[in-house]
């Protein structure tokens, strides 16, 4: 509806009361009071100026940088100027027989089992919008996974949860590109812009979105970093008697001390050691955790990490010092013997406890990053519980999608030894460790 | 406290402090909503900058609550004076006068005003700086509510006192943690990115008296092409940009090259790893070829 259209027939009101609603479908915390703020500031503005009108409504209704790329799209989508107002209700005539073609087809590419996937009308729009090679390559990928084996029609929702995730995805960059990158918000750009690969299971983030991804790992490693040094300042009064402070506070009951008060107890720095799954299937999952965790040394006082496939190797001399993990890592992944290879769980960690004693002990919390597939099954879940006494705590990462653990009996197994978390996100990869650490 | 919103960017332009229409007008609304004036952005934007540049422009006084951890209503809000206090019952007892009443210990003497209540008590509209609210803890946040929404604030032993004038108040945050949505409800937003070359020229000559135009415009090319390193761990802030600029000046430079550059990038990049990085990304090649690029383009040579 266009803007002047709007003011004339005095319905601000129920029109912003229509676009708080659709920020609210998107997910903004826009509540009442920020409603009438933002009609408050309509009223000290010049309203025939566009510029003015947002930046009114921007100034009251978002409150987050991030959220301000939904509220452009949408303001965009919502207040539209009158000509082309008119233009656009001719187009979307054509646009709707055109839609509705495309819904269509793509009810008949996405099927399970010769049913479509149950999909909202936006994602199938997504779905509409892709590039014929972005939409060969999910069909591939929902037809692979049809004719896998042992697939059973209740894997339907994790299917569609995986293709729903992918399409927000897609959409995320699509909407990245409209405004030009990341990069492109002026000089500056504070590096909010890569969020949207948060929630992206991290073996299907593009190759040409792995530096976004990495930026935001280290981002949120050291928002971590910072949180987890706050926590344990703040944590019990446990230290010795602070006197200066305890007469200081007494002094108002007449020197009488009445309350106690505490120096903040120091606490030392965790160890902490990281084994990481080399294989294949893996490799992108523990190079994540690795940047993730080296993001952390200001709170870990010694992180060692260990890589493994069928056998064990020391990877902590070489990540102490060094600024460029990528650049570290690829050259480890070079050289590796273990690298791309078989797993054997068991003999990396029987090696770990026998070649490097001093480094697993009580102070030690140990993070595997694994999906639990091993070859000699039974000697890894003796070893992992030899560690486990050893250790102060185990904490196993697994990027297998929770829904699928009880498909795997090795997952039973060394979930009954160690506390295991889901890890197949960078949101669910800070969400973990920073409950746990 | 209204201003027409003219008057305002006009304001703005003679206090040197250089923005956009919609930093403007936010700042304008919020003024005149009496709202709190929310600021975010990285470190060096101008966000500190903006609560004393409305002081100014509001030729008034600023009062600034500076924000840490640990940081409680003791020492942002009020505090009795204990030691005072201890000396009057002290002296009452020695000089055996008769019993002093509680409500005489409590009373506006032995009041300790901080930040908060002296913004609140202040005779005359004040601008509230308070700076840097995300480093302080939540339970603190939690305790602003009453003096952002109401203007008021309690003291158990005096009741609650409402604001003789209502305050301006700005809020700044590095955003290093997710501030509650009780704060931003209560507030205006406003996010303030880095400036593009052509502002932080703006910026540069405003603030740097006697440099050469050539010199301003390379020096702001120059950090644009810093700030455009995704890997930095800090980006140069406005205020280092302006620093190095008035080094450069005081070295006699009309312009800029890549040897100089290198010279004195300890005042732009200020850890190792930043600097390192320079070298391996940039280098003195680098600056040499982005300044001959923008020599070209006629960005710089344009504006002579």
């Amino acid at each position: 509806m266009p803007l002047t259209e709007k003011i004339t027939e005095q319905h601000l009101e129920e029109n912003m009361a229509t676009f708080v609603g659709l920020l609210r479908q998107e997910g903004l915390p826009v509540g009442t009071t920020e409603m009438i703020d933002a009609l408050l500031a309509l009223q000290k503005i010049d309203l025939s100026s566009r510029g003015a009108f947002k930046t009114a409504l921007q100034a009251t209704l978002v409150k987050n940088r991030r959220d301000r790329l939904v509220f452009d799209r949408l303001f965009d989508l919502f207040f539209v100027p009158a000509e082309l107002h008119r233009h656009r209700a001719e187009e979307t005539i054509l646009q709707q027989e055109e839609l509705t073609r495309r819904l269509e087809q793509a009810n008949l590419e996405l099927q399970f089992k010769g049913e479509a996937l149950e999909l909202s009308m936006g994602e199938l729009q997504q779905y509409s919008l892709l590039s014929a090679e972005q939409r060969s390559r999910l069909q591939d990928f929902v037809q692979k996974t049809e004719s896998g084996n042992n697939i059973e029609p209740q894997f339907r929702p994790i299917l569609e949860m995986i293709v729903k995730s992918h399409l927000r995805y897609c959409r995320g960059q699509d909407e990245l590109k409209s405004r030009g990158g990341p990069a492109a918000g002026g000089a500056g750009s504070g590096g909010d812009g890569n969020d949207y690969l948060r929630e992206i299971d991290i073996e299907m983030i593009a190759a040409s979105d792995l530096p976004a991804a990495e930026l935001l790992l280290q981002r949120l490693s050291r928002k971590l970093a910072v949180r987890i040094l706050r926590r344990r300042r703040i944590g019990p009064r446990s230290g010795p008697l602070d006197l200066r402070r305890s007469m200081r506070d007494n002094m108002r009951f007449g020197g009488i001390i009445f309350n106690l008060k505490h120096k903040p107890k120091r606490r030392s720095k965790q160890q902490i050691l990281l084994l990481c799954d080399l294989s294949a299937s893996m490799k992108r999952y523990s190079t994540f955790v690795i940047h993730f965790l080296h993001g952390l040394h200001e709170v870990v006082r010694d992180l060692s990490c260990f890589s493994f496939s069928d056998s064990l190797e020391d990877l902590t001399a070489e990540l102490k010092g060094h600024t460029n993990i990528k650049q570290l890592l690829d050259r480890v992944i070079r050289r590796s013997k273990t690298w791309g290879g078989g797993t054997d769980i068991g003999s990396a960690l029987y090696l770990l406890s026998e070649k490097h004693p001093d480094r697993v002990n009580a102070k030690t919390t140990v993070i595997v990053v694994s999906d639990t597939k091993t070859v000699a099954l039974e000697k890894a879940v003796k070893e992992l519980k030899r560690l486990k006494d050893r250790v102060r705590r185990v904490i196993w990462l697994n990027p297998l999608p929770d829904g699928r653990w009880s498909d795997y009996r090795s997952v039973g197994l060394v979930a009954d030894q160690v506390e295991m978390w889901p890890c197949s996100t960078i949101d669910q990869l800070e969400e973990v460790l920073a409950g746990r650490l | 406290m209204t201003m027409p919103l003219a008057k305002l960017r006009k304001y703005f332009e003679q206090v040197g402090y250089i923005c956009d229409e919609n930093t403007v007008l936010t700042v304008y609304l919020a003024l005149d909503l009496q709202k709190p004036l929310l600021i975010e952005g990285a470190p060096g934007v101008g966000k500190t900058e903006m609560g004393k540049v409305l002081a100014e422009i509001l030729q008034t006084d600023l009062i600034r609550l500076q924000c840490y951890e640990g940081l409680d209503e003791t020492k942002a809000l009020y505090e009795w004076n204990y030691q005072r206090q201890l000396l009057r019952i002290q002296m009452n007892r020695a000089l055996e006068q008769e019993q002093i009443n509680e409500e005489d210990l409590f009373s506006d003497q032995y009041l300790l005003e901080r930040p908060l209540l002296k913004a609140i008590r202040c005779e005359k509209t004040a601008v509230l700086l308070i700076d840097e609210i995300d480093k302080c803890d939540p339970e603190f946040e939690a305790f602003l509510f009453e003096v952002l929404s109401d203007f008021q604030v309690s003291i158990p032993e005096l009741g609650t006192i409402p604001a003789k004038q209502i305050p301006v108040v700005v809020l700044t945050s590095n955003n290093e943690r997710e501030l509650s949505d009780g704060l931003k409800r209560r507030c205006l937003y406003l996010y303030l990115d880095f400036p593009d070359v052509e502002k932080e020229v703006r910026i540069i000559r405003a603030k740097v008296p006697g440099i050469a135009e050539r010199l301003a415009w390379e020096t702001a090319r120059v950090v644009a092409l810093l700030r455009r390193q995704q890997d930095l761990r800090k980006k140069p802030s406005i205020a280092e940009t302006l620093d190095w600029a008035r080094a450069l000046v005081s070295l006699n430079r009309s312009r800029l090259d890549g040897k100089m550059v290198a010279d004195t990038l300890n005042l732009l990049l200020k850890t190792r790893a930043d600097q390192q990085l320079f070298r391996q990304e940039i280098g003195v090649e680098g600056i040499e070829r982005a300044l001959s690029q923008s020599g070209n383009d006629g960005e710089i040579n344009g504006c002579r």
